[in-house]
């Protein structure tokens, strides 16, 4: 077992050691200029200079925890708002019929139209920056946190809902202590595609024009002719994206919530 | 006729129908059921496969509702599951995020009885049905026999008035169904809890249930009802004895007609 999982790490490895070499080789001497690839090494010393700011390399020097706080904050409330909004209604619509002919159909409707449609509206509403970054984090979010839910509360097995109610559940009860756990994987799974599209819409709401953020030092150093913070931003947005993504997977295994189904 | 203050569940005139969709006729599955059990009888309800005896634990439980006719659980009617009556179902049905303990202690808390007690009382049914050192055990991490003792103990700790068995060691193989029996058998002794129990399997029946109601084929009807004139314990033995294979004869006749 140990032995496959060590082959398998290798395997995982050689792909990106490809493209490392190439990317190195590439922005060798008489390679691609470096305003349009810098070299790695070049990245990385930018990258430990956007983080303590000692050398001074570009303006950004020494701004990685301002702008990342500002990011992480958006994207926290955002999503929040979307969870908060996306669960109840989803697990609502999955087990209550009226809640479901009456909220599913517009729901769905809203959801054919594109995140991205929603931003000239968007800044008629709320101005360039913050209020539109929240608005568009919030409503992108909440379609796949609402759907799965619905579908996760919607297919739980009508036996354990027997189970839970010969052994004296009343409605209430059955809710919070059988459905809600019972549809967990499947809500799970959506708030992680919610918390991952959250992302990607903060950038686009802050590549609008914020004043701190990571997607406003990417547009500004576009404009300065600062390529390597573009690439340094970028990656920064796909780390906070990744631990985001851990920790809540990670805080809901620690809830006991995602035990796998057996297969009664 | 019975003394009634002693019966603990009754059924009168059970029919059940369900409608196939489609199709303009409905099919029926019981039909005029009378049954009734005393309280601290063992009684197995045998027919054949889709002879509808599910569908009539389902409306002694309180899960479905028969078309006609009336159910009674100590003088209430019954309109809906209660603790009163625990289901023991074929599948364990455990829940898959509780641990064993925490399964067991589910009844248990809805009842919000002292946190002292509780504890105490989902260990000892724990211990009583041999899990003694898997109560931090998931489900998923049990064997099917395993997850079904939990499920019994589940059921047993709410200390019921009838608790209804349907076909629970279907689908275990042939030494854990055994050693099951042996257990619900040393369970019953102990606290004389009332069971109805479902089976299609004619030698389980006849080891451990005071009478047999013998179910038809579709529609489901109580064609005989025998007491089972063995003594207690009954080993694994009488199987081969004359007595035995007669009247397994005679039940197997009935169910062929």
């Amino acid at each position: 077992m140990k032995e496959r999982n060590w082959n398998a790490d290798i395997v995982g490895f050689i792909l990106p050691v490809l493209l490392f070499s190439a990317w190195y080789l590439m922005t060798m001497e008489g390679g691609v200029p470096a305003y349009l690839i810098p070299s790695p090494s070049a990245l990385v010393n930018v990258a430990i200079d956007f983080a303590t700011g000692h050398e001074k390399l570009t303006p950004y020097a020494g701004t990685l925890l301002v702008h990342s706080i500002a990011s992480v904050q958006r994207v926290l409330l955002g999503f929040g708002v979307a969870a908060a909004i996306g669960l109840p209604l989803g697990f609502m619509t999955g087990r209550i019929a009226l809640a479901r002919e009456s909220l599913d159909p517009t729901v769905h409707l809203i959801r054919i139209i594109p995140g991205i449609g929603w931003l000239p509206i968007a800044m008629v509403w709320f101005g360039v920056g913050e209020g539109t970054t929240l608005f568009l984090i919030s409503l992108a979010a909440f379609f796949p946190i609402y759907v799965n839910a619905a579908q996760g509360a919607s297919s739980v097995s009508p036996l354990l809902i027997r189970a839970g109610r010969m052994l004296g559940a009343n409605k209430m009860k059955l809710f919070t202590t059988v459905i809600i756990p019972a549809a967990m994987p499947s809500t799970v799974a959506g708030l992680r595609l919610g918390l991952g599209i959250s992302w990607a819409y903060l950038v686009l709401g802050e590549l609008t024009g914020v004043t701190y953020g990571l997607g406003a030092v990417m547009m500004d150093a576009r404009m300065l002719g600062h390529v390597e913070m573009i690439l340094v931003s970028m990656v920064f947005i796909g780390l906070f994206g990744r631990l985001s993504d851990m920790i809540l997977v990670g805080s809901f295994r620690r809830l006991d919530l995602l035990k796998e189904e057996s297969e009664q | 006729m019975k003394p009634l203050e002693s019966t603990n569940l009754f059924a009168n005139s059970i029919n059940k129908s369900f409608s196939t969709p489609g199709m303009d006729s409905s099919l029926e599955v019981l039909e005029d059921i009378w049954f009734h059990i005393m309280e601290g009888e063992f009684v197995s309800i045998l027919g054949p496969s889709g002879c509808g005896k599910s569908t009539f634990l389902n409306i002694l439980a309180g899960f479905e509702e028969p078309d006609s006719g009336h159910v009674a659980c100590c003088g209430e009617t019954v309109k809906a599951p209660s603790p009163q009556r625990a289901v023991v179902f074929q599948s364990p049905v455990l829940f898959p995020w509780l641990s064993v303990k925490n399964n067991v202690r589910y009844g248990l808390d809805l009842r919000k009885e002292g946190k002292k007690g509780t504890e105490d009382i989902a260990s000892s049914y724990i211990k009583a049905v041999g899990l003694d050192g898997f109560e931090d055990y998931y489900p998923s991490q049990l064997s099917g026999g395993m997850q079904q003792r939990a499920a019994m103990a589940r059921a047993l700790v709410l200390r019921p008035k009838v608790l209804l068995m349907d076909e629970p060691f279907a689908s275990l193989d042939a030494q854990t169904r055994y050693s099951m029996q042996q257990l619900l058998l040393r369970l019953w002794e102990e606290y004389r809890h009332t069971v109805v129990f479902i089976t299609h399997d004619v030698e389980e029946a006849l080891l451990m249930s005071d009478r047999i109601c013998i179910m038809s084929k579709r529609p489901g009807k109580i064609i005989e009802e025998l007491p089972v004139p063995f003594a207690r314990p009954r080993p694994l033995s009488l199987t081969g004895s004359r007595e035995f294979s007669m009247l397994k004869n005679h039940i197997l006749e009935r169910l062929m007609t």
